[in-house]
């Protein structure tokens, strides 16, 4: 293997100076080399890659016969009409495509494949000319969009309908109807509220739905004249999270409550703000801790030291990978799709309750796709029966994307 | 300098575990330290990548066709500011607005592409062993567990009869995640502490070479 | 009017940039966002430092408790900014680079933020520890389920795994702890990080509308201001 790679090393090499006798080979198709050199490719095609901007074109080729026991790579060479080739790329043996992303559009390119052999490289013929021009409609997408009309059409169609005064059923979620109890313990002790969003900006969306549930814990914190404290690692969300506090007193009908300091910005730095946090709650020794957002390797930390002073902990995130120490840590964890719909559970407001009716409609969605799926390609593959074989092709297509 | 910065990392390493044991002089010291210093160098990596390399040297470039975008990004900053006078400072919702908008905008279809729909397709793919009993079977406890997932997620219907059970089914495939997340991180945790004792003892003290 | 046209930019922009991923036109939007986003953030940052320091500095000024170390970040804050700003140690002229070897900058990020940052981060090692004795006390079913997960993929990582195992048939080969480890990871735990997956996807379309629509507006404050 280690030779392989050390040969190829070479073959690059030797490649790049001999670059220009290649091209004369395949200029005047003269021989220099006396030694043997591969099978070149074949077929070299070269087409504008369908549904983009303009950008790219895919050249596809037939693989030397000597590939892969007599060749090291191949070159992928490229020119403009009347110009000489240039090499643009090097691949590995076993390649047989190749997406050109430094093209400019309107420009027509040709390619050619070389081969390289331990003695040299040997050449394809010339494709045809090809042209990168872009699309207005990515028709690749039909089927995201399809999905796409009918999740965001659910959605909204139960919003209207639990605006008609429609009541929707929507069950207990252990995690949010803690919520309230947590916050009516803090008041009771006297202690804090202490919120963390993350550590992720504005851009990100677990620190929307992180400040989107801050406006219903913020609301309750006001009804119950409790305190909260919020240390932020990001100067956008303190200010997007001092709007939504204010916002939440005033509507509670105490805008004399709100003080800014209630949230602070500590640093960027993502140890930085868990060390000042860490200080925070061994000090401040707030009765509840809320850990709400994306969280990486922090999430223990926290979630251990609010552990160590006796807090309430609920925490939510959507990293798949910070899931299983919140659920160690804290007594109630919002699992991915859960930290999306607190604030719409929170709020208790039908429209919004509605949304999440639509959630439920994907999630059909997706399990008829995965039951229908998977008895199709059982049937289709372990069992031979070729009636099912359409289906598991219909469905691939409903749910491959391009 | 080199011996000084040793020493110096060395008594900020000390600094910070000592909060295993308790609160104390030298943690407070520790995180003021941090919370200065790396909000000073996040400012300045800020002001001198985005403001000066992304904006200044982007609109004074006259070939760059994004000059006037530039321009209106300059602006929403600019109203950011607002808020620290009074009577304007409502202005500074329009770029909270546009931030908000812009991040539900795009990562709307890049969560539903890359998470929901690709997910999806993945499980009814056919998997490369695929043919033996042992695939079948992981084949098939793919597609429950997943299914089960979902069927836990669900919030129109309480979790209830066989509902309910399959939700159960769901919980324990989570946890299943979850305890090879768990076992699967426990290790690289160990090897940082490791990192850190290592230097103390051999960098700094030189007892371990 | 002061609530309604930043509604009115929420519900554009996002929608703009929902149909932009079907027109590859437009696809340029995304990575203008992130330019925009980057400028705007460096603004934001004047409200946070000047956030940082106001705090501190009140603390400082009234001598509230541990004003002492008020002194401390709000000096460490200075430094940098001095630093970095007068690109104080590094090459002269304005296109040097402000982390270039030898600057003040980068000195500090070296010695200081740098050991700090990876101790706070091994501390881990010591909460990895405590988090699990405390799920080995719980006594549950779910708890347990973890514990077991956990337990196979820690030992299937380590040599103790296949001593401990190494003596089973190969016909049964699969219960050796190193191969139950993989056949964890790829299967089991495969399907419960899918159906986690997928309902994220669902769950941040469903906010996401949530936001464009204007149903959830806290985030731009009251009216009254």
């Amino acid at each position: 293997m280690l030779n392989r790679v050390l040969l190829l090393c070479l073959a690059l090499v030797w490649t790049v100076s001999v670059s220009v006798t290649a091209q004369d080979v395949a200029e005047g198709g003269i021989d220099t080399l006396s030694l043997p050199l591969p099978a070149p490719a074949q077929n070299v095609v070269a087409a504008n890659h369908v549904y983009d901007d303009g950008e790219v074109i895919d050249v596809n080729w037939d693989k030397s016969p000597d590939d892969p026991e007599n060749i090291l790579g191949y070159i992928v060479y490229r020119a403009e009409t009347d110009g000489a080739f240039d090499s643009i790329r090097t691949l590995l043996p076993g390649e047989t495509f190749f997406s050109d992303d430094n093209v400019e559009d309107e420009i027509p390119y040709k390619y050619q494949i070389g081969v390289i052999g331990e003695n040299g490289v040997s050449l394809s013929g010339e494709s045809e000319l090809a042209v990168a021009t872009w699309e207005l409609f990515n028709f690749g997408m039909w089927n995201t969009f399809l999905w796409m009309f009918v999740f965001c059409g659910s959605v909204i169609g139960f919003i209207i309908s639990a605006k008609s005064g429609r009541k929707l059923y929507i069950r207990k979620i252990g995690g949010l109807e803690a919520l309230e109890e947590a916050v009516g313990r803090a008041t009771e002790m006297g202690r804090p509220i202490l919120f963390i969003p993350g550590i992720l900006d504005m851009d990100d969306v677990q620190t929307l739905a992180a400040i989107t549930i801050l406006g219903k814990v913020a609301r309750v914190v006001a009804d119950y004249d409790s305190k909260i404290r919020m240390p932020v690692s990001r100067s956008l969300v303190l200010t997007a999270a001092r709007e939504t506090i204010k916002e939440s007193y005033t509507s509670a009908g105490r805008p004399d409550g709100y003080n800014e300091d209630m949230v602070q910005y500590v640093t960027d730095e993502q140890f930085g703000y868990v060390a000042a946090v860490n200080g925070i709650m061994v000090r401040e020794k707030p009765a509840t801790c809320l850990y709400l957002g994306a969280f990486f390797a922090e999430s223990l930390i926290l979630a251990e030291t609010g552990n160590s002073i006796g807090a309430i902990q609920i925490a939510g995130t959507a990293r798949p990978g910070q899931l299983p120490f919140f659920v160690a840590a804290c007594d109630y964890t919002l699992i991915g799709e859960e930290l999306f719909a607190a604030s719409a559970y929170l709020s208790e407001d039908p429209k919004q309750l509605g949304s999440l009716k639509g959630q439920d409609v994907g999630k059909v969605i997706a399990m008829f796709g995965l039951l229908v799926g998977t008895a199709a390609m059982t049937l289709s593959v372990a069992w031979q029966v070729p009636a099912t074989q359409w289906i598991l092709d219909l469905m691939n297509n409903l749910f491959t994307t391009n | 300098m080199e011996t000084f910065g040793i020493w110096l990392a060395a008594l900020l390493t000390i600094g910070i575990i000592s909060f295993l044991y308790k609160d104390n002089v030298l943690y407070k010291a520790c995180e003021s330290i941090f919370v200065g210093i790396s909000a000073g160098y996040w400012f300045i990596t800020y002001y001198w990548d985005n403001l000066y390399r992304k904006f200044y040297l982007g609109v004074t470039d006259m070939d760059n066709p994004h000059r006037f975008f530039l321009w209106i990004a300059f602006a929403l900053g600019v109203m950011m500011l607002t808020r620290l006078i009074g009577k304007i400072g409502w202005l500074s919702r329009w770029p909270l607005a546009f931030i908000v908008g812009a991040t539900a905008g795009l990562y709307m279809m890049t969560y539903f592409v890359s998470n929901a729909f690709v997910q999806v397709g993945a499980t009814i793919k056919l998997p490369p062993d695929f043919g033996s009993v042992g695939s079948y079977i992981s084949f098939g406890m793919i597609a429950l567990g997943t299914f089960s997932g979902l069927v836990y997620f669900f919030f129109s219907k309480e979790h209830k009869g066989v509902f309910g059970g399959t939700a159960k089914l769901g919980i324990w495939f989570l946890m299943v995640t979850f305890g090879a997340s768990f076992g699967y991180t426990v290790m690289s945790r160990m090897s940082l502490m490791l990192g850190r004792l290592d230097f103390l003892f051999g960098e700094w003290l030189g007892m371990i070479n | 009017m002061k609530k309604q046209i930043p509604i009115l930019i929420t519900a554009t922009v996002g929608t703009v940039l929902v149909l932009s991923v079907f027109f590859p036109p437009a696809k340029m939007l995304g990575e203008d966002f992130s330019l925009f986003f980057d400028i705007i953030a460096v603004f934001a940052f004047f409200l946070g430092g000047g956030n940082l320091v106001r705090v501190h500095f009140i603390k400082v000024y009234r001598r509230k408790s541990d004003w002492v170390y008020s002194v401390v970040t709000l000096v460490g804050f200075t430094m940098m900014l001095a630093s970095g700003l007068f690109k104080l140690g590094g090459p002269p002229g304005i296109s040097g680079s402000v982390t270039a070897d030898g600057s003040y900058l980068n000195t500090m990020f070296i010695h200081i933020i740098a050991p700090l940052s990876s101790t706070m981060y091994a501390l881990l090692a010591f909460f990895v520890a405590s988090a699990s004795y405390r799920a080995f006390r719980a006594k549950n079913r779910e708890a347990t389920i973890l514990l077991i997960a956990a337990f196979v993929i820690l030992l299937g990582r380590t040599p103790l795994g296949m001593m401990a195992t190494g003596w089973v048939w190969e016909s049964l080969s699969i219960f050796q702890i190193p191969n139950l480890a993989v056949w964890v990871m790829n299967v089991p735990n495969l399907a419960g990080q899918r159906s986690i997956l997928i309902g994220v996807g669902l769950g941040v379309v469903a906010m996401s509308l949530r936001l464009i629509l204007g149903m959830d507006r806290t985030y731009l404050g009251g009216d009254n201001d």
